[in-house]
């Protein structure tokens, strides 16, 4: 069974290719700043150069967020209307687990800068369970949470005042964890931004 | 010849909307969602939740446009979205949902930009006789354009600060109305007489309007009277501003098409939803022997049907887009 990865939260863009757990072909486009543009370009040209219809994809596994709010519609757009379009299964899953799919022997903490101190951040084992669940919070905040564990490895596109190493994702691994997860109804398929809007945070604190 | 069905979207603000439509002339059905409620408690559109609530609502509504028209996907000849201007964050999932389906369908991709959108919403009413003059009046445009034939279009005049939509919608904060304001100060204006003294906005030889300093003029008077601890009669106020904006928007209109000799006008864009605009400008139209089309309310206002209409003529014209169109907040009509 062929199934496409998708994963636009960050400039960083993965989509992949599977048959099964095999992966037949993967794509990691580095600070792209223009993704709304080469998104179905990038996705048409991985099918052609691997021989594959679009129609023969029978699953899309879409990282909804956390994010650039614009970059994750980019991706979840397109899997919500595939797989609208194809009546076929889509599987969401968190743009952290993928960057926690970087192999390392300690608790894997991705992070992504959400500026004015936040991150957009996790705490992952091994096997991708969520030691701490995805969370929009101080950078500081988090760090204390990481003083729980006795090592622990930071990944990050973006760069911080303290060391951390480039994710090396896995997309592999992302598909074995979720395999047999139900897959969510298109229509039912959003984004999970972590983060209320600027005017909603407002209306609420008065 | 084949009939041509166009799938068009648009979403370049707080309207998502798709529309399916025959040979750029024909609605077989339009589906569109306002999200007007929730922008109202906020006193606007907010283009973030904007966004969030166009990818929420997307496949529901192309889903729900071809129950509607009783059409399934393969039957679709083309696929058209509005790539701008508009709220670019808006606009991207529109634009997305777009080009997802020209690849999954292998279908032509149409882009169309939103004011030829709006023009073209005639063409959904009648046939469009050219040479013509199009006044497109929103809460983003005031434009006068002259059009020699399909897809030629000169912009002659238009607004050097607040469009007129805008205005209105200001305007009606400060009469105490709530967002958005427009249809309301048009309903008060006919419940009212012209009493205030208002200045003609940018009364001069140009094609352009100006309207923030009449809209400054309406804010001085309402704070005045309430200075002298008068009261302002709201429907009068309202009745002698929107003369003032009617009046300079025909009066520069008749003159463009005097002046072009042109003898077809159409009007187009969510304010040519305007009762006192119509009743005056159908009037003078009259009087001028000048034949004159203004869609019906629900082509006026953002819909997808107009977004088809237009991309009928673009594809003839050869405009196509290949799956890396990009979405943009501003761009010039051509």
């Amino acid at each position: 069974m062929i199934s496409l990865v998708i994963d636009t939260c960050t400039n960083n863009v993965v989509i992949g290719l599977l048959n099964g757990l095999d992966v037949i072909d993967q794509k990691i486009e580095f600070n792209d700043k223009n993704i709304s543009t080469n998104f179905v370009p990038l996705i048409d040209e991985l099918l052609k150069k691997n021989n594959t219809k679009i129609t023969d994809i029978k699953k899309i596994f879409v990282a909804i967020g956390p994010g650039s709010f614009t970059g994750i519609r980019v991706g979840v757009t397109f899997a919500k209307v595939m797989a609208w379009s194809l009546n076929i299964e889509v599987v969401p899953f968190s743009s952290l687990e993928l960057m926690a799919s970087t192999s390392s022997d300690h608790v894997i903490i991705p992070l992504i800068d959400a500026r004015r101190g936040y991150v957009y951040g996790g705490i992952y084992d091994y096997n991708l369970n969520a030691l701490l669940p995805d969370e929009y919070i101080l950078i500081d905040d988090l760090l204390k949470y990481a003083q729980g564990y006795e090592k622990c490895t930071f990944v990050s596109f973006d760069s911080f005042d303290f060391a951390t190493k480039l994710p090396d994702v896995d997309i592999r691994k992302i598909v074995f964890k979720h395999f047999n997860d139900n897959g969510v109804k298109p229509h039912s398929l959003n984004p999970n931004y972590l983060k209320k809007t600027e005017a909603e945070e407002k209306f609420s604190g008065e | 010849m084949k009939d041509m069905y166009i799938l068009a979207i648009e979403s370049s603000c707080d309207e998502t909307s798709v529309s399916i439509v025959r040979n750029g002339c024909e609605e077989i059905g339009t589906v569109v969602l306002s999200q007007m409620d929730t922008h109202a408690s906020f006193g606007g559109v907010v283009p973030e939740i904007a966004s969030r609530m166009h990818i929420e609502n997307i496949t529901l509504v192309i889903e729900e446009c071809l129950n509607k028209a009783d059409m399934t996907m393969d039957k679709i000849d083309a696929i058209a979205v509005t790539y701008g201007p508009g709220l670019i964050g808006s606009l991207l999932v529109g634009l997305q949902a777009a080009k997802t389906l020209a690849l999954i369908y292998n279908k032509p991709l149409i882009p169309v930009h939103h004011i030829a959108g709006h023009i073209y919403a005639n063409s959904l009413v009648e046939t469009m006789k050219f040479p013509l003059i199009a006044l497109v009046v929103s809460g983003g445009h005031t434009d006068i354009i002259y059009m020699k034939d399909h897809y030629s279009f000169e912009k002659i005049g238009g607004t050097l600060d607040d469009a007129v939509g805008e205005a209105y919608d200001k305007v009606a904060r400060v009469l105490g109305l709530n967002y958005p304001g427009g249809p309301l100060v048009d309903k008060l204006a006919h419940m009212g007489e012209d009493t205030y003294d208002l200045p003609i906005p940018l009364n001069d030889e140009s094609y352009n309007f100006s309207f923030s300093g009449l809209k400054s003029a309406v804010i001085n008077l309402s704070h005045n009277e309430t200075q002298r601890g008068n009261k302002i009669i709201v429907e009068n106020l309202a009745a002698s501003f929107q003369n003032r904006v009617v009046g300079i928007l025909v009066h520069k209109t008749i003159k463009a098409m005097k002046e072009y000799k042109v003898n077809n006008l159409i009007v187009a864009g969510g304010v040519s939803a305007n009762r006192g605009l119509r009743e005056l400008i159908t009037k003078v139209c009259k009087q001028n022997n000048y034949n004159i089309t203004i869609p019906e309310i629900k082509y006026c206002t953002d819909n997808a049907a107009m977004i088809g209409a237009a991309a009928y003529y673009a594809y003839q014209m050869g405009r196509v887009s290949s799956l890396d169109l990009s979405a943009k907040a501003s761009d010039k009509l051509q």
